[in-house]
C-alpha cells in the first residue's frame, strides 16, 4: 500500500457515487461528493466509468436493433377477439364439407373405379399411372389422406408458427413430405431408346424396363416389365408382361400385353390381348372385333367403340360409347350418347346419365334395361339446400385460404398486392390459365417431363382456388381499407370470400363471376412469383429508420459545477 | 420523461379519449415500436415481447380514459407496459430465489476503476443487450425502466414493490450482474476491493 495523501483518503462507495450519478442525492450530500472527487483521482476515475457504464446501457437499449414484428404492425384487438369464434364455425362446415366430398364424389368414383377392376383403394396411384415414374405417391393411399396430411401439417405449422420460424416450419413441412416421397423410391436396371424409330425387334428380349421416345415406337419382340412410350406412333406388336404407360397420338396394340395401358393420346386401337384394363385419357379409344381385354376401361374423352371382348366394366365421361361386342361387367357413362348395336351383349347394369336415352338395339342382349338419367343442366336455385351447402363451401374456401395464409404470409401479402394492377394480372391470368396445362400436357409427353407435367397440372388446379382466395382479399380490402396484417387481411379475405361466392351464384352471371375472379387471381399469383424470382437490377433504397417519440434520453448526472 | 424536442400528440390522444379509432389506430402506430422494444428488453423471449405489447395496448386502450391529461402520456404508458412486464415475470417466478435474498446487503466498496473502464470500453452495446438477456427478472426490470425509460426511483419503487430507498440497491446490484455476464469478473461485479 502506498501513503500518498490521496489515499489517505477514505475513498466514495460506488452506491454512493450512483446515486450521485442519478441525482438522488441531497444537496450538502452531493456537494461533499462533489469535493472530493475534484480531490480523489480514483474516485473521480471510478466516477467517470459509471457514468459511461449509464450512457453505455442507454445506448444499448434505445438501438433499434430489430423492427417491429409484423403482427403488431397494426392494432388488431378486434381481430383477435372476433375471428376466434368464426374459425369455430367454418372448420367445422369445412368438415362437413370435406365429408360431403367424400361420400358425394369420392367414395363413389372409388367404387366405380374398383368394379372396373382399378383397385379402387388407389385413387392416386390410378391418377399417377400407378408403377410409373415414381412409386412413392403409391404409399399414399388415397386422395383424401393426401388432403388429410396436408391439412394436418398445415394446422401443425399453425401451431407451432409461434415457437418455430416461419420458414423454418415451411421446410420441415416440406422436408417431411420429400422424406415420405423419397424413401420407397425404388432404383431399378431399366433401358432406355431413342431416335427416330426407337425400336424392341423381332427376336429381342428386354428384361426390365424400358423407355422408349422417338417419333415411331416400335415393341416387335418381348419386354419382361413395363414399357414406357412416348412417340408420335406407338406400336405394339410383340408381348409385354408388364404395363404400358404412353403419350402419344397413335397407340395401336397388335401383340398381346399382360398388364395395364395408362396413356394420354389421340386414338388407341386394340386388336391384340389385354390381360388388365385400361385408362385413357384422350379422344378416342377402339377395342377391334379381334381384341381382348381382360380388365375393364376407364376413359376421360370423346369416343368408345367395343367390338370386341372386354372383361370387366366401363367408365366412360366424354362424348359417346358404342358397344357391339361383350362386356363382362357394367357400363356407367357420363356423356352424351350411347349407342348399343345388335352384337352387343352386356352383363351387367348400365347406368347413363346423357342428353338423350340410350339408342339400344333390339337384337343386343342386356342383363338388365340401360337406366337412363337426364344430365340436369340448370342449377336448383330455388333448393333451400343449395343454399346450405353454398354456406359450407364458402367456408371450405375460408378454412383452404386460412392455412394458405398462415403457411405462405408474405407470399399472400405479395399477390393480394400483385391483384391490384388490374391489366397486368388479368392479362397474364388468361396466359396461365390456358398456357399451363398446355404446357403441362407438352411435358407429359415426354417421359422425363411426365412427372413435371402433371406436378404443374395439379399445382394449375389448385390455384384455381387460391386464385379466389386471392381476389376476394382483394375485395375485403375494397370494403374495409387495407391492411399489411397478417390476421387482419385474413377477416378481409372471410368477407370477400362470402360476397364473391354470392357472386358466383347469380343465375347466368355467376359463372362469368367465377371465371373472372379465376383469371383475375391467376394473373395476380403469377405476377408475385415473377417478382419473387425476378433478378435484383438495382439494390433498392432503404427506407429511412422509424423515429418514435420515445423513448427519452436518460438524464445522467455528472460532476456539478 | 418525454424526448427532448419532441411534444406528445396531446390532440390525438384526446380525440382517442373520446372513442376515436383513427386518433387510436395513430397513437399504436406512434408508440408500438417503443413499448415493443421496452417489452423485448424486458422479457426472456421475442414471442414474449410480442404478446406483451399487444396485451400492453389492449389494457391501454381500457384504461386510456382513466390518463390524467395534465401529466406525461409516455411516462404512462411505461408505468403501464412495466407493471405489465413485471406481472408476467413475477407469474413465472423467473429467478425468484436468487432475487429476494439479502436486498439490504450490498457491497459498499470501491470497486477498479480502470478495470470498469476497460470493460466499457471494450464492450459494444450489442454484447451488453446479450448480456442483459442472462440476468434476472428483477435485475433486468430495474435496468430498463431506469435507462431505457427514465422512470423515476419512486415510479421504479412502485413497480417493483420494493422501498424507494432499495432501487439504488436494486439498480447498482443490476450493474453487477451485468458486469459478471459482460465479463464473468468476479472483482468488478462483487464491488472489488477497496
Amino acid at each position: 500500500m502506498s501513503n500518498t495523501p490521496e489515499e489517505k483518503m477514505k475513498h466514495l462507495d460506488e452506491m454512493t457515487l450512483l446515486l450521485y450519478i442519478e441525482r438522488q442525492l441531497d444537496r450538502a450530500r452531493g456537494l461533499e461528493v462533489s469535493a472530493h472527487t475534484q480531490e480523489c483521482d480514483t474516485c473521480r476515475t471510478l466516477l467517470r466509468a459509471m457514468e459511461r457504464e449509464s450512457r453505455l446501457l442507454t445506448r444499448a437499449m434505445l438501438e433499434e436493433d430489430e423492427p417491429l414484428p409484423s403482427r403488431l404492425a397494426q392494432f388488431q384487438e378486434r381481430a383477435r377477439k372476433s375471428m376466434q369464434w368464426i374459425w369455430g364455425v367454418a372448420f367445422g362446415l369445412a368438415a362437413t364439407g370435406v365429408y360431403a366430398l367424400y361420400t358425394g364424389y369420392i367414395q363413389p368414383w372409388q367404387q366405380q373405379l374398383e368394379q372396373a377392376g382399378f383397385g379402387g383403394s388407389n385413387l392416386l396411384g390410378l391418377l399417377i399411372f400407378q408403377g410409373a415414374m415414381w412409386k412413392g405417391w403409391q404409399s399414399m393411399m388415397t386422395l383424401l389422406e393426401v388432403l388429410a396430411m396436408v391439412t394436418l401439417a398445415g394446422l401443425g405449422a399453425m401451431l407451432f408458427r409461434r415457437r418455430i420460424r416461419r420458414g423454418s416450419a415451411l421446410a420441415l413441412v416440406f422436408a417431411g413430405f420429400c422424406t415420405v416421397l423419397a424413401l420407397p423410391t425404388g432404383a431399378s436396371a431399366t433401358e432406355h431408346r431413342g431416335g427416330q424409330n426407337p425400336t424392341v425387334s423381332k427376336d429381342e428380349t428386354i428384361k426390365g424396363d424400358i423407355y422408349l421416345s422417338g417419333e415411331r415406337v416400335r415393341v416387335e419382340g418381348t419386354v419382361e416389365g413395363d414399357v414406357f412410350a412416348a412417340g408420335k406412333d406407338i406400336d405394339i406388336d410383340g408381348h409385354v408382361s408388364g404395363d404400358v404407360i404412353s403419350a402419344g397420338r397413335y397407340l395401336r396394340i397388335r401383340g398381346t400385353v399382360d398388364g395395364n395401358i395408362r396413356s394420354v393420346g389421340n386414338t388407341a386401337v386394340i386388336s391384340g390381348t389385354l390381360g388388365k384394363n385400361i385408362t385413357w385419357f384422350g379422344d378416342s379409344v377402339t377395342v377391334d372385333a379381334t381384341g381382348k381385354v381382360g380388365g375393364g376401361i376407364t376413359m376421360f374423352g370423346g369416343t368408345l367403340a367395343v367390338d370386341g371382348r372386354l372383361g370387366r366394366d366401363i367408365l366412360f365421361f366424354g362424348d359417346e360409347v358404342n358397344v357391339n361386342g361383350d362386356v363382362g361387367g357394367g357400363i356407367r357413362q357420363k356423356g352424351h350418347t350411347m349407342i348399343i348395336g345388335s352384337g352387343a351383349q352386356v352383363d351387367g347394369p348400365i347406368h347413363f346419365d346423357g342428353d338423350r336415352p340410350a339408342i339400344v338395339s333390339p337384337g343386343a342382349k342386356l342383363a338388365s334395361p340401360v337406366e337412363f338419367k337426364q344430365m340436369e343442366k340448370k342449377q336448383s336455385y330455388r333448393e333451400g339446400h343449395y343454399y346450405v351447402w353454398q354456406v359450407i363451401w364458402a367456408a371450405a374456401f375460408i378454412l383452404f385460404g386460412l392455412v394458405l395464409f398462415a403457411l405462405m404470409p408474405k407470399f399472400s401479402q405479395d399477390a393480394v398486392k400483385s391483384a391490384e394492377h388490374y391489366g397486368a394480372s388479368a392479362g397474364l391470368g388468361v396466359l396461365v390459365l390456358c398456357g399451363v396445362p398446355i404446357a403441362a400436357c407438352i411435358a407429359c409427353v415426354t417421359v422425363v417431363g411426365l412427372f413435371i407435367g402433371i406436378s404443374a397440372f395439379f399445382l394449375w388446379y389448385a390455384s384455381l382456388y387460391f386464385a379466389q382466395v386471392i381476389v376476394s382479399a382483394v375485395i375485403g380490402q375494397w370494403l374495409m381499407g387495407r391492411t399489411s396484417e397478417l390476421w387482419p387481411l385474413i377477416g378481409r379475405m372471410t368477407v370477400g370470400l362470402v360476397i364473391l361466392r354470392l357472386g358466383t351464384t347469380i343465375p347466368h352471371l355467376g359463372g362469368w363471376v367465377k371465371l373472372a375472379a379465376i383469371l383475375w387471381g391467376i394473373g395476380a399469383i403469377s405476377l408475385a412469383l415473377y417478382r419473387r424470382f425476378q433478378p435484383v437490377i438495382a439494390p433498392s433504397v432503404p427506407s429511412a429508420p422509424y423515429s418514435p417519440p420515445m423513448p427519452p434520453n436518460t438524464t445522467v448526472g455528472g460532476v456539478p459545477a | 420523461m418525454n424526448a427532448p424536442g419532441i411534444t406528445e400528440p396531446t390532440e390525438a390522444i384526446a380525440r382517442a379519449r373520446a372513442g376515436d379509432a383513427e386518433a387510436w389506430g395513430q397513437l399504436y402506430r406512434d408508440y408500438a415500436p417503443a413499448i415493443f422494444r421496452f417489452c423485448r428488453r424486458a422479457l426472456p423471449t421475442r414471442e414474449d415481447a410480442e404478446d406483451a405489447t399487444m396485451e400492453i395496448f389492449m389494457k391501454l386502450r381500457v384504461k386510456l380514459v382513466q390518463y390524467d391529461a395534465t401529466r406525461s402520456f409516455s411516462a404512462w404508458l411505461y408505468k403501464v407496459a412495466a407493471n405489465h412486464c413485471w406481472d408476467m415475470l413475477r407469474r413465472r417466478r423467473i429467478r425468484q430465489d436468487k432475487e429476494t435474498d439479502d436486498l439490504e446487503n450490498v457491497p459498499l466498496e470501491h470497486p477498479d476503476a480502470s478495470q470498469l473502464e476497460l470493460l466499457i470500453e471494450q464492450r459494444t452495446s450489442a454484447e451488453v443487450r446479450k448480456a442483459l438477456d442472462k440476468l434476472g427478472g428483477r435485475a433486468r426490470m430495474a435496468l430498463v425502466m431506469r435507462y431505457y425509460s427514465d422512470m423515476s426511483y419512486d415510479e421504479i419503487a412502485d413497480a417493483l414493490g420494493v422501498r424507494r430507498a432499495f432501487v439504488g440497491v436494486v439498480l447498482l446490484r443490476a450493474r453487477h450482474e451485468l458486469r459478471q455476464a459482460l465479463e464473468g469478473n468476479a472483482a468488478l461485479a462483487a464491488g472489488g476491493t477497496s
